[in-house]
């Protein structure tokens, strides 16, 4: 459809009169007016394709039948959609398309009976009838069946007999039901950009496929999933749902696994999880999720080692115990060690409810302020500092023309806003990404650059220098003064990156309109976090000088911001008013003296046991770091798993999976984002914040008490606004300072930065915990690496 | 860089997608056939994927997926040598030496493949060895022929 400024034409359909856009298909006028034409390779937000030949229409003073996709409507055009003619060709054609697909279940007479009573033979591997298929009750072609009234199809049933695929992660391939429609085909290729399907062969023979038959994972398949949510039939379908049967209910949520927040539609049936799609019923919207969103929930929700009741570690074995003894033993425990002694370290996985209550259950309860997240971040300030930048909206990268994104491994930290990276690349925007070693966003980048391990600053530091040499730009005197003495030899040999290539960068920042630097998150999680972002800062200054500049920060974790946010931070109280000085406002809201000094970060809680006196810790998660967790007196963890972490524990409590949640989350894009519960958890698991009501009631502490999640939430935005206006925050510039950067000589200091594990959930390793994720990351590394 | 991106980056200097199928010709006529190696690295210099590749070169009969043998042999299967028993000649031809058209011997000695017309409707059933025409063919006749070729 065009802009509200586009001519608007007049045309006819089925004798009803409508005014549409300009330039706009047939199909698009027909949807307006609220008229059905049938379809099976029109895919909304794609172009049109004009494949399956079903939405053929009769126009006035044109020959033949032209397909409604492709034909642009014209001025006074009169279209019938639904002469018996047209439905007997179309049924003609779907009888042609059905002689490659088995249909005879589609045409017996007895269907609805069979479908009453057969409803478990679908874990069969060959599917030659709808009561095998998958895809039962959510098939187009039962649709379209039922919408021509096809009664009988005059050709034999040509069975391709191809080998179905079932030892794919994640999802089956069973060609034999494929009906050639090219959504994947084309989903795969003109909006994911994963290059992964096309046609292979010809005529008779054509199928989907990769290059020479080699498996999804060898293709470099990233598992999105759009080719199965497209997919009309059952030739693509998830694992997980194929046991289950048709979704009867549906839930709209967030997924949290990263900091992008998708809206998810989770189709469930019972207390089941069937598959998640970006909408109910149809599949066929163009905002798609990743691997994330599409595939592990449901598996990391039904996994079958999660942990549904309280254990209690007797001397390394785990024994059931009931709540009311669970709860008894922790409040004995809590009692002793209340104070600085005591600590909470949360998730970033967590809604705000939660985070808000874990963190107001230390401080009004234990008074103590240990609180933080895990895994942390090395600068502490840098969630308060990030909030002086206007957050980028992900559907807004598509318009900047010169996209700067540094040390991020997108494609898998955050697929959907590397995806739109892609299609900015594609819609002709320059995009520039540094990385310390090659990844597949350089696929789509114009210039690419590969630094030395560990050298980001310096890297950064070039790109800075050469700006202000080349742009000539006026800093403030502290920054050029320091900028005057960097020995750019220097840098070049410690980040490989010489002075030309530098430069070559600079010069395409120059002609820049609107620039976006996305920073990742290697930036953040090396120990000079605080000397990148500062240069960041700088870069943006300069840039902003010439253009128009945004930054965006690559921050994992679902929650993370609206964590830090909700005050799970040693420093912080919720909204980012520093405990030092600041907690008068939340002092009187909870009714006690919060402790006026800054608490301990999960790093020093763990680090200097047992020096610090720091005795008893209450664990929402698990922690990547734990050698010295057995010398805390008294550590009670909360986890879906039994981890690594678990072995220090004395109590352990189960947790409720996202899925399972009420409650909110802040996103990248700072918005406030809702998540509904798609399926209850098992009744003998009890959300944190019940859990730590029931403690502080157990405590007669009578400040800290909640029935409903709702409550809490009501409890937050009485005192604190979360629906962040974005308009507000543009004024604040960044203050700008320059860090003091040593070049190292010529002897490089080598230093081990491990590959981030980019699927963790609350700590959890999903890798570990999913056979069919394990499988894909044991055989990344591959071509597309 | 490899040999092969070498010539590419001489012969297609400008590295545009539109180049893809004169691209696999080159290859083709380097190398005889197309690799799944060609394929990546024909990947890698028009940053087109594999699989779209492989599904450009599947689309053509003349793009080939084995390494060629010592002897290439095209059968007819046009319409006068299809009415000589051209059919029977392929059967007989792919059990003699046990592949399928489009497939080399595991020995390396014979390459098959079918054609349309050799155009020499006269003397069908006719098969191309090599360069030779060999006409009127017979079963009987068939193994005699591919004595002479080692």
């Amino acid at each position: 459809m065009k802009s509200d400024k586009g001519t608007y034409i007049s045309v006819e359909i089925d004798g009803k009169r409508i005014q549409v856009p300009e330039g706009s298909t047939v199909l698009d006028a027909a949807a307006s007016a609220g008229i059905y034409i049938p379809t099976l390779c029109y895919l909304k937000g794609l172009k049109s394709y004009g494949g399956c030949r079903l939405c053929i229409v009769e126009i006035k003073n044109m020959i033949g039948y032209p397909t409604a996709c492709t034909t642009p409507v014209t001025n006074e055009m009169e279209i019938s959609t639904k002469s018996p003619e047209l439905q007997s060709i179309r049924r003609e054609i779907l009888e042609l398309i059905l002689s490659e697909h088995p249909y005879s279940c589609l045409i017996c007479n007895d269907k609805k009976e069979c479908q009453d009573f057969m409803h478990t033979i679908r874990k069969v591997t060959v599917t030659t009838g709808c009561n095998f298929c998958t895809s039962n009750g959510g098939c187009e072609l039962q649709d379209l069946v039922e919408y021509l009234d096809l009664k009988d199809i005059r050709f034999p049933i040509t069975y391709r007999n191809v080998q179905a695929v079932n030892n794919n992660p994640f999802y089956d391939l069973d060609y034999n039901l494929c009906i050639l429609c090219g959504r994947c085909v084309r989903i795969c290729n003109e909006e994911r950009y994963s290059g992964v399907l096309a046609f292979v062969q010809r005529g008779n023979s054509t199928l989907v496929g990769t290059a020479f038959g080699e498996s999804q994972i060898e293709a470099g398949c990233e598992y999105c999933g759009a080719c199965v949510d497209v997919c009309p039939t059952g030739s693509l379908s998830e694992k997980m749902g194929s046991w289950v049967g048709v979704p009867t209910d549906s839930t709209t949520s967030i997924c949290i696994l990263c900091s992008v927040g998708c809206k998810m539609n989770i189709n469930t049936k019972g207390n089941r999880i069937v598959n998640i799609g970006p909408r109910p019923g149809k599949r066929t919207e163009p905002d798609q999720l990743c691997i994330r969103g599409k595939f592990i929930p449901a598996d990391i929700t039904h996994h079958p080692e999660r942990i549904t009741k309280p254990l209690i570690n007797k001397n390394g074995i785990w024994l059931e115990i009931t709540w009311n003894q669970a709860i008894d033993l922790i409040t004995k425990h809590f009692k002793k060690f209340t104070g600085k002694e005591f600590g909470i370290i949360g998730s970033a996985h967590d809604t705000i409810e939660n985070s808000y209550a874990l963190q107001k259950f230390c401080r009004v309860v234990m008074g103590s302020n240990n609180i933080d997240l895990s895994p942390t971040y090395n600068d502490l300030s840098l969630f308060k500092k990030v909030q002086g930048f206007q957050p980028v909206g992900i559907d807004e990268i598509i318009g900047f023309d010169t996209i700067l994104i540094i040390g991020s491994n997108a494609s898998v930290s955050h697929p959907i806003i590397e995806n739109r990276i892609r299609k900015a690349y594609h819609h002709g925007a320059k995009i520039i990404t540094a990385h310390s070693h090659l990844n597949r966003t350089h696929q789509f980048s114009n210039e690419r650059i590969i630094y030395h391990p560990g050298s980001e600053n310096i890297f950064l530091l070039q790109i800075l220098n050469d700006l202000k040499t080349a742009q000539n730009i006026k800093f403030p005197k502290d920054i050029s003064d320091a900028l005057k003495l960097i020995d750019t030899k220097g840098a070049a040999t410690a980040t490989g990156i010489k002075q030309a290539q530098i430069r070559k960068i600079t010069e395409s920042l120059a002609p820049a309109k609107k620039i976006l630097i996305i920073a990742g998150d290697t930036l953040f999680k090396s120990s000079l976090s605080n000397d990148n972002f500062n240069l960041l800062s700088n870069i943006y200054f300069a840039l902003n000088n010439f253009a128009d500049c945004e930054m965006m920060f690559l921050v994992d974790d679902g929650n993370r911001f609206g964590a830090t946010y909700i005050g799970m931070h040693p420093e912080y109280l919720p909204g980012f008013l520093e405990v030092r000085n600041g907690a008068k406002k939340w002092s009187e809201a909870w009714g006690i003296d919060i402790p006026p000094v800054s608490g301990l970060s999960a790093e020093e809680m763990l680090s200097n046991l047992p020096g610090n006196n720091f005795k008893s810790l209450f664990l929402k998660g698990d922690l990547p770091n734990h050698e010295k967790l057995d010398e805390l007196e008294f550590f009670v963890q909360q986890n879906m798993f039994i981890t690594e972490t678990s072995k220090y524990a004395d109590i352990l409590l189960p947790a409720y999976c996202f899925t399972e949640s009420n409650g909110h989350i802040i996103n990248i894009e700072r918005n406030l984002k809702q998540i509904n519960p798609a399926v209850h958890a098992p009744e003998s698991i009890k959300p944190t914040w019940q859990i730590l009501s029931n403690i502080s009631q157990k405590l007669k502490n009578k400040s800290f008490k909640y029935r409903k999640t709702d409550e809490i939430y009501e409890e937050i935005t009485a005192k604190l606004d979360l629906s962040i206006d974005k308009t507000t925050r543009k004024t604040s510039k960044p203050e700008l300072s320059m860090p003091d950067i040593k070049i190292p000589g010529k002897k490089r200091k080598i230093e081990m930065i491990p590959e981030p594990d980019y699927f963790l959930y609350q700590g959890n390793s999903m890798s570990k915990l999913i056979p069919d994720l394990k499988q894909l990351i044991d055989n990344k590394g591959g071509k597309h690496g | 860089m490899s040999s092969l991106l070498n010539t590419l980056g001489k012969h297609f200097p400008e590295c545009s997608k539109g180049d893809l199928i004169p691209v696999l010709q080159h290859v083709q006529d380097q190398e005889g056939y197309i690799s799944s190696n060609a394929i990546r690295e024909i990947s890698e210099y028009l940053n087109i994927s594999c699989s779209t590749i492989y599904g450009v070169a599947t689309f053509y009969s003349q793009f080939k997926f084995n390494p060629p043998g010592r002897h290439s042999i095209k059968i007819c299967l046009g319409t006068a040598c299809h009415v000589q028993g051209g059919d029977f000649i392929l059967s007989a031809l792919q059990m003699e030496i046990g592949i399928a058209p489009g497939s080399t011997t595991e020995d390396g000695r014979f390459d098959l493949e079918r054609v349309a017309c050799l155009g020499c409707c006269a003397i069908a059933p006719v098969m191309m060895v090599d360069n030779d025409i060999h006409s009127r063919l017979s079963v009987i006749k068939l193994r005699q022929i591919l004595s002479n070729y080692e």
